[in-house]
């Protein structure tokens, strides 16, 4: 089950595709943020059609990071590079570089399967396995090999996801028996249940009610002390009030083929994007005067 | 080899909206213009009619502060605005203020119409007064001419420049102190009155210059420097 190139396997890890953020190991003067993610020069191209170009971003420690933009402008694309989950796709290729903490995530003996332990994603819709609560969330560890007692493991990731004390005397009904709000928490248990340093998050209140919206918002604050959170998100207002900061994305049109490729036309506090953007084009996406 | 993917406007009921809001400051302005000038007609001749079409005015630029506010707060509610738009609307609310606070000062003027013979009896100090008021009167009419083009350069100028008519209002200050005779003191008393009235309706002038000036740019110097 454990692969060789398994990271978290002190004996393979190779000191130069060591994963692990060490501690003070950056000599950053001052507040200077910790960066987690640092895409330079990135392009992503399903087969010969490039979906972004020229994407370079930092993504800092313990803070919430929006995506915004119009559909079709390479978000979840972006987004899904920083856990190889392009990889799944045959014809998905990343060109550029992505580091996590340094490290090349491209790298060949960089092993994807830990790669996803560590950055945990959040899907659209919930998709909860067709089990139980309590075998969704255990579900992730048990492959990990954790060899803590699973109770407290399930149960301090149902906390932290605020699903606990709805679903404590329910711990072996089908997580498909929750509402979506609830599922959708328990999907969010189900990604930090393995411990995560960062979590991705897709629209993950596109499908909810808002008060299943802000009960999401709300545990974000909540746990952003302990995650590193990108989230894609169509609802300004959400990106206003829940990111640190924001990056906005668009498209623009190859004439010859009326394909469309993704690129990041700014990102800076979330502030400072909502109150006085530097670019024009984010200027008339905020306000919605021209989508 | 790439073009900018063509973009098409959109919420244009909001855009609309907005554009009816500045329209509608501007008409609220205009009114407290022309009461503006009904003070400076008053002063000038103690015609009590004109007066009287004064506070009749004034109740209507009252009005209008009242039902702008509402838009406001309904636009805020109802459109979540951002970025420029949000500076625009909350520039709206603290700017018809202003306005409201020009017109009651420009009232303050009116009602010292009755006491015409009274402040007559001092040239000098009627004719500083008259100054005074036209160029109180130019000041706002700068004001409303940097809202209604949205005139950085102008709005900079109302923010930033020193003034002529406070050295007549230091000259009147004087002027006041050294007024001797039976009326000196309800000459001073109401010369006063009619004097720092005058030289407020400059002051809030100038903050809608510089209220202007931070919507139009949205650097937080200058909503700082608007805080005076």
């Amino acid at each position: 089950m454990v692969s060789e190139t398994n990271l978290t396997e002190p004996a393979t890890v190779d000191e130069s595709v060591n994963i692990t953020p060490e501690v003070g190991e950056s000599s950053a003067p001052g507040p200077a943020p910790e960066v987690v993610f640092d895409a330079s020069g990135v392009d992503v191209y399903y087969g010969a059609f490039r979906a972004v170009r020229d994407i370079s971003v930092q993504i800092n420690k313990n803070e919430i990071t929006a995506f915004i933009g119009p559909s079709g402008c390479g978000k979840t694309t972006v987004l899904r590079c920083f856990n190889r989950m392009n990889d799944l796709i045959d014809i998905a290729r990343v060109e550029g570089k992505i580091t996590y903490h340094g490290v090349d995530l491209y790298d060949p003996e960089v092993n994807p399967v830990e790669v996803r332990r560590r950055i945990g994603m959040v899907f659209q819709k919930p998709n909860p396995f067709p089990k139980s609560i309590y075998d969704n969330v255990a579900y992730g560890p048990r492959i990990a090999g954790v060899k803590e007692n699973m109770d407290d493991v399930v149960e301090r990731a149902l906390r932290s996801a605020g699903l606990w004390d709805e679903v404590k005397s329910r711990l072996k009904a089908s997580g498909l028996g929750l509402s979506g709000g609830q599922q959708q928490r328990l999907c969010i248990a189900r990604a930090i249940a393995t411990d995560p340093e960062v979590l991705l998050m897709d629209e993950p209140c596109s499908a909810l009610d808002p008060i299943a919206t802000a009960r999401i918002e709300d545990l974000m604050q909540e746990i952003k002390d302990k995650y590193t959170i990108i989230i894609v998100t169509h609802n300004m207002q959400q990106a206003a009030r829940v990111s640190d900061r924001t990056a906005f994305f668009t498209a623009e049109v190859n004439p010859e083929s009326d394909t469309r490729t993704g690129l990041l036309v700014e990102i800076d506090s979330t502030d400072k994007m909502f109150s006085n953007p530097s670019d024009e084009r984010t200027e008339n996406y905020v306000t919605g005067r021209f989508g | 080899m790439t073009l900018d993917h063509p973009v098409e406007p959109l919420r244009h009921g909001f855009r609309e909206e907005l554009d009816q809001l500045r329209i509608q400051v501007e008409l609220m302005g205009v009114r407290v213009d022309e009461n503006l000038e009904r003070m400076r007609q008053g002063l000038r001749s103690g015609d009590v009619m004109v007066a009287d079409a004064a506070y009749t005015a004034d109740n209507e630029i009252d009005a209008m502060n009242v039902s702008l506010t509402e838009r406001c707060y309904l636009l805020l509610g109802r459109e979540s605005p951002v970025a420029s738009d949000l500076r625009f609307i909350v520039s709206v609310l603290r700017i018809v203020s202003e306005l409201e606070r020009v017109g009651d000062l420009a009232l303050r003027v009116v009602k010292l119409t009755p006491k015409h013979d009274l402040l007559v009896r001092s040239d000098v100090v009627f004719d500083i007064l008259l100054t005074l008021a036209d160029e109180a009167v130019e000041f706002f009419r700068v004001a409303l001419r940097a809202w209604s083009a949205q005139d950085l350069r102008l709005a900079t100028e109302l923010a930033t420049q020193t003034r002529n008519l406070d050295v007549y209002y230091e000259r009147l200050i004087s002027e006041l102190k050294r007024l001797d005779g039976p009326d000196a003191v309800r000459i001073a008393i109401a010369a006063f009155a009619a004097g720092r009235a005058l030289e407020r309706i400059a002051d809030h002038s100038a903050i809608i210059g510089a209220r202007l000036r931070y919507l139009i740019t949205g650097e937080p110097a200058h909503l700082a420097a608007e805080v005076r």
